[in-house]
């Protein structure tokens, strides 16, 4: 009796089962399901700001381009995939860009993307009385027309090749108007896009919450939430990597890499990145005007040394003027390998003077080691019996001293990073080396000014062609290969160590990373 | 009392001038231009010069002190540089943060270092004294960063049984309230150890040991009362350092509080951001002195303020 009594209770506590089983199954869509519950990924600081058109630190473009989607997409290769944008077409002049837009596309509050939207968006990032710190990059723009509600129409003031690439940029990423009319301005802390992802918590000096967004128009995301925890101290990041505290690391210490990597649940990723660290030469005054001094400069350093030893492999030694990631790179004929015997020699044949002392200046914790790197510098310039004075400055100091004109400028030897914020060379090879650059109109603080260089540069971004652009960057990459503005140093890689869980996270060569279609075992 | 109360916190407000004025004018000796850092590495000379009016630095620093000061009056601190947000709001979110880090830590420091300067008073050159002086000497020596992160190897990484960073529940507090407790535990024990001994050699001591008087009775009834005033002071004077003070500990232990706020804003020459925090120290700073001030006078009932 008793154990028939207790088959029925069993019986139906497994009726009960089955069925709750089924209810949860039948009630979880199918379609859409995020596999992740929550990814944690600690960063080094808050953001300022989540206007696209404001921000100028990588990271926080990489969360725009979460929230608000791109234009186009530029995949780690260099390929520009359709995005908010369908296609787009070229006059032959190479002065009017036609935009299709994707039909149907809506932003999270539910407003929808048209022509309007993103002639407004251009009209703000064109406006000089907006703060668009990197407007000089689409400054290539004269106006936006609507064409029809789902066509635009860019004029150029001259053809710029690279537009498509460039459209990759949050700096062009459109915020939906209701929520500009909404928040104005203060649209910086309450962002509202077209992405995959809406903000759904901002605690300032702690941590940046997304949700998925439910309305997106593309593939659902398959992690739910996306949690940036702000964690100052690279040995602290790694520690809660280590702990679970956090799923992703953003660039742990260099020195810590080989130590991840050696942790079988623990996954280091560390593409080759778009910056190059250079240590400039100012080309118009002072010692280094002597292209023979420049080049002894060159040979006198062991690049190869400073990656080994100073950079933990963290990095890769120049082997032409920009990093092998951008379209128009080509490894140069020829290197400047250590050779401090010939780099004796070639100051002695330009009269170099011995007794001088050449004043040297680094930033302190712009990038990697920086400080260390120029340290080392001026122990290998030191060594071929050339005086090195070397100063350190912290960054706002510095970059006041790098953009003064020619005749007011200190600058003799100082190390700098630059990287190009799409693949493409033209951001380096037109950004640093042709002579409208030099400041105070620019940044390319080592003042090389060769007007046959500037003539191919100019011609690089008429050429529609790839194979006929790709030619014209590389004649330019040789001669100022051969110049030498700079000491060529290294291309940094970017590091993010993750747990070995994840699966299919995206790392680009600029620094982002996209976690939005990640699966976890 | 009212008086006095009224005249201290009068007395504030030249002091927080006094620390504008400097401030205003020393952070405008800096080399290194706000605008430029706003404007990124890459920007173009003339949108640095757009947001430099956009900022009013373009103005001359006595109409920009005076419009600050304007501002001031209203209790408006002016817009952050780097996050065009209210400096207040900033300063708002993560205030909290701070004087719950800085209680934690006091408390922690006074509950450790008060009962081991008094054990290391009674029993003088004996070796729990020398014990007590050895621990005092490495929490005084050791640096912030670096127990910091012992203690997370130890109890995070190794242990697991706290978070290395972050906020949000208990456990987080724990790591950085020990390494900021560490150095001011050091610091009360030597102060408590100093001043009971002066009391113990006091004569009133003897008379009470003559009359018989426990010893337990003598030294926190007697001897310890009269020992507390600088030792307050002490407490004080570190309770007002550690709300200004715990950058490193902020930073090792990703505590999202103001000291990590100045170094950034520092760093971006954001002087909105910089004048209104330090201000707000200042303001803290003098209330804590105010508040110690005070507690005398319930200790040492001689103590009477008119």
């Amino acid at each position: 009796m008793k154990i028939k009594r207790r088959l029925k209770h069993f019986r139906q506590l497994l009726t009960c089962v089955i069925l709750t089983a089924i209810m949860v199954f039948w009630l979880t869509p199918l379609s859409g399901a995020a596999q992740v519950k929550e990814l944690k990924i600690g960063i080094g600081v808050d953001a300022d700001t989540l206007n696209p058109q404001e921000q100028t630190t990588t990271l926080f473009q990489n969360i725009c381009d979460l929230v608000y989607d791109n234009m186009y997409y530029q995949d780690p290769d260099g390929n520009v995939h359709p995005r908010l944008l369908l296609s787009h077409k070229v006059s032959d002049d190479g002065l009017t860009w036609t935009l299709h837009l994707q039909k149907g596309i809506l932003f999270s509050d539910g407003t929808p993307l048209n022509a309007a939207v993103i002639k407004q968006t251009w009209d703000r990032i064109l406006d000089p009385k907006m703060r668009v710190p990197l407007r000089f990059a689409v400054s290539m723009v004269k106006e936006c027309v609507i064409i029809d509600d789902l066509t635009v129409q860019l004029n150029l003031k001259y053809p710029f090749a690279p537009l498509d690439a460039t459209m990759s940029l949050a700096l062009v990423s459109p915020i939906s108007p209701l929520a500009l009319e909404k928040y104005g301005e203060d649209i910086r802390q309450h962002p509202v896009g077209a992405g995959p992802y809406v903000l759904a918590e901002w605690v300032k000096g702690d941590r940046i919450v997304l949700t998925r967004n439910k309305t997106y128009w593309g593939k659902a995301p398959t992690v739910d939430k996306l949690t940036f925890k702000i964690v100052p101290e690279a040995t602290t990041r790694e520690a809660m990597l280590r702990t679970g505290e956090i799923d992703i690391c953003y660039k742990p210490l260099p020195s810590n890499v080989a130590a991840l990597k050696a942790m079988s649940n623990i996954t280091v990723e560390m593409p080759l990145d778009t910056r190059t660290i250079f240590m400039g030469l100012n080309c118009l005054k002072g010692a280094t005007t002597d292209k023979k001094v420049r080049q002894a400069f060159n040979y006198a350093i062991d690049k190869k040394a400073i990656v080994d030893r100073i950079l933990f492999n963290t990095a890769q030694p120049m082997d032409g003027p920009v990093s092998p990631k951008v379209f128009g790179y080509a490894k140069m004929d020829h290197q400047f390998d250590y050779n401090p015997e010939k780099a004796k020699q070639l100051l002695k044949e330009a009269n170099f003077d011995f007794s001088k002392t050449i004043s040297m200046r680094t930033p302190n914790g712009r990038y990697l080691f920086d400080k260390q790197v120029s340290e080392v510098v001026q122990a290998y310039l030191q060594a071929i019996g050339v005086k090195v004075e070397l100063r350190t400055y912290d960054w706002p100091t510095y970059v006041a001293g790098l953009l003064k004109p020619i005749e007011e400028s200190e600058l003799e030897v100082f190390l700098l990073g630059w990287g190009p914020l799409f693949l493409d060379a033209d951001m380096a090879l037109y950004g640093q080396f042709t002579t409208e650059v030099n400041p105070p109109k620019g940044l390319g603080s080592s003042f090389y000014t060769n007007p046959a260089y500037d003539d191919i540069m100019k011609a690089s971004r008429k050429a529609q062609d790839p194979k006929e652009r790709l030619a014209l960057l590389k004649q330019a990459s040789e001669m100022v290969w051969d110049d030498c503005p700079w000491i060529w140093l290294h291309v940094e890689k970017f590091v993010l160590a993750y747990s070995s869980k994840i699966k299919n996270l995206v790392v680009t060569p600029t620094e982002k990373f996209f976690p939005t279609y990640i699966t976890m075992e | 009392m009212i008086n006095f109360l009224i005249k201290r916190l009068l007395a504030i407000i030249p002091v927080l001038l006094g620390i504008s004025l400097l401030l205003f004018f020393m952070l405008r000796m800096l080399p290194g231009d706000p605008a430029q850092v706003l404007a990124g590495q890459m920007a173009s000379p003339e949108d640095v010069q757009i947001i430099r009016i956009q900022m009013g630095l373009d103005q001359p620093l006595h109409i920009q002190y005076i419009s600050f000061l304007n501002r001031l009056i209203h209790l408006d601190l002016g817009l952050s540089a780097r996050t065009q947000n209210p400096v207040i709001q900033e300063i708002w979110a993560r205030l909290p943060n701070t004087i719950l880090l800085a209680l934690c830590a006091i408390t922690l420091a006074c509950v450790f270092g008060i009962p081991a300067g008094i054990i290391a008073a009674v029993r003088p050159y004996s070796w729990v004294d020398y014990l007590v002086t050895l621990a005092s000497l490495f929490g005084i020596s050791m640096p912030v960063f670096w127990l910091g992160i012992m203690l997370m190897i130890v109890f995070s990484i190794t242990l697991q049984w706290l978070p290395a960073g972050g906020i949000g529940t208990w456990k987080h507090l724990v790591l950085p309230s020990i390494t900021l407790a560490a150095f001011v535990v050091a610091f009360i024990a030597r102060m408590t150890r100093s001043c009971m001994l002066e009391v113990l050699a006091q004569d009133y001591v003897t008379t009470a040991r003559s009359k018989g008087l426990k010893e337990k009775m003598i030294i926190l009834k007697h001897a310890l009362k009269n020992a507390l005033i600088p030792i307050i002071t002490v407490v004080g004077l570190q309770f007002g350092l550690l709300l200004g003070g715990a950058v490193l500990t902020e930073t090792v232990f990703a505590w999202p509080g103001l000291g990590r706020l100045i170094v950034d804003s520092i760093l971006a020459r954001d002087y909105a951001m910089i004048q209104g925090s330090i201000l707000v120290f200042g303001l803290l700073y003098t209330l804590v002195n105010l508040l110690v001030d005070l507690t005398y006078a319930f200790v040492d009932p001689r103590i009477r303020y008119e």
